[in-house]
């Protein structure tokens, strides 16, 4: 009776620690590292981790782990290996209601060229001229706020531009965007 | 005296060269996007490297073909993730979704991007760390005074409140939108071209006073710059053509030329714009 109260309690002590590692934001990413939660948590961090997820589901949030770049085009069989330089991330389990968007300090017409510049990129594998997604989204917000839009979203983590000046899809959009639920909408929306 | 034995070879060697250097070239622009990797049949490359292979001499020319054959596989590897792609979920096709993004409404897309949207819940806060660098920030400020006796300015005026009218008046703000004036401006020079689809620039540009001529020519060298209208350089003087169908960016190769804009009186001033 004793040993199963202090394995809850030395697993709540891990909780506390592993979400404090998880929201409170250190550098200039939020979230920890797969070897930072290793060091501090211990070897069963993924327990803990699990553990984590079921009490946070409550709240309408769950753990999130997105892979570092170069594991993305590997095989499934090989992601699925254990990689330490992956990233743990608290994010909303569900979505936001139309209402309630103001709330992540985006307005509603910047979401919708967000739209446009991921599902341009993901149509492109990954990977477009920025001259092109510049073309398209002007069509939709004007040139003058493409140009600060791609800026922002650049500088916020959800696209990546190369020195070729070709943009990507970047950390945030690969951890926040569920691109199989977005492109899925898109193709469904108009019929 | 070049023989006529190693003649057809040198030929041979600098064709080989070139295409191989286009082949290069096309799949950098196939790696950054710009082709389909589909559009580069490397069956016909690899024909090509085959056919010049015996020719190479130099070690540059090794290099060459070792490089083509690098740029060829990283083709080859777009090609088969485009194959994956295109039998995953992700799958649209390119044009059906570029029209679909074109008709579909800001709000409707933003309604479907929270959907799919799970943001990152985050809290930022004040470390020990950050505290400690902005007490030695401020510890290491000069006093605004102290920093205002250096520029030699003299006592500063006290802060009074400002209006609109004040920010318009001394150029901080317009009362209009600059995407407003631009487009205003272009449709007056369409509507104003004669028969010969031109007008002349100083007609166009100048305005009753100096400021307004300064402001026109200004918005002018924008319309230049992102192709809404161009610029036909003649003997007699300059031109502007309104376009109906802008690029809406830099020309490749665009030059800057600064136009003077002369006033009575006081000095000129210089406008640039990229023509």
């Amino acid at each position: 009776m004793q040993e199963s109260s202090d394995e809850k309690r030395f697993y709540s002590d891990k909780l506390k620690h592993a979400i404090h590692m998880l929201l409170f934001k250190r550098g200039k990413m939020p979230g920890a590292k797969e070897w930072e939660l290793k060091a501090s948590i211990g070897k069963n961090y993924k327990q803990v981790i699990s553990q984590l997820d079921a009490l946070l589901s409550d709240f309408d949030l769950q753990v999130k782990k997105v892979e570092p770049e170069h594991h993305q085009n590997r095989h499934l069989e090989e992601q699925l290996e254990t990689t330490d330089d992956a990233r743990y991330f608290v994010t909303l389990r569900g979505t936001l209601a139309p209402k309630e968007a103001r709330l992540s300090g985006w307005r509603i017409d910047n979401l919708a060229a967000l739209t446009v510049a991921i599902a341009y990129i993901v149509t492109k594998q990954g990977k477009a001229p920025r001259e092109e997604v510049e073309k398209l989204l002007a069509e939709k917000v004007g040139r003058w706020k493409t140009l600060t839009l791609l800026d922002a979203f650049t500088r916020n983590g959800y696209l990546k531009e190369d020195e070729a000046g070709s943009l990507s899809l970047g950390w945030r959009t690969l951890s926040e965007v569920n691109l199989r639920d977005l492109m899925t909408l898109l193709a469904e929306t108009g019929r | 005296m070049t023989s006529p034995s190693t003649k057809p070879e040198r030929v041979r060697l600098a064709s080989g060269r070139k295409d191989l250097r286009e082949l290069i070239q096309t799949c950098e622009a196939v790696r950054e996007r710009k082709f389909n990797p589909f559009f580069l049949d490397v069956a016909l490359a690899v024909e090509t490297l085959r056919r010049y292979f015996p020719f190479w001499d130099s070690l540059d020319d090794h290099c060459l073909d070792a490089q083509t054959i690098n740029d060829l596989a990283e083709v080859l590897n777009l090609q088969k993730s485009q194959l994956r792609y295109q039998s995953s979920a992700l799958y649209t096709a390119p044009e059906v979704l570029e029209k679909k993004l074109r008709a579909l409404s800001v709000k409707r897309l933003g309604e479907i991007f929270l959907k799919s949207w799970h943001p990152t819940v985050e809290r930022e806060q004040l470390t020990v760390e950050g505290i400690r660098e902005g007490l030695r920030y401020w510890d290491q400020m000069i006093s605004f005074e102290e920093r205002r006796k250096r520029l030699h300015l003299g006592r500063a005026a006290p802060p009074t409140p400002t209006d609109l009218d004040s920010l318009v008046k001394s150029g901080i703000m317009t009362r209009e939108d600059f995407a407003k004036n631009l487009s205003r401006l272009w449709e007056q020079l369409r509507t104003l071209t004669g028969e010969d689809g031109s007008v002349e620039y100083w007609s166009f540009v100048r305005r009753g006073t100096y400021e307004e001529t300064v402001q026109r020519a200004y918005y002018v060298s924008f319309l230049l710059t992102y192709g809404f209208a161009k610029m036909i350089r003649e003997s007699t003087g300059m031109r502007l053509v309104g376009l109906d169908t802008p690029t809406g960016k830099v020309a490749e190769g665009a030059v800057s030329y600064p136009i003077a804009i002369p006033r009575a009186s006081e000095p000129q001033v210089a406008q640039e714009t990229l023509m």
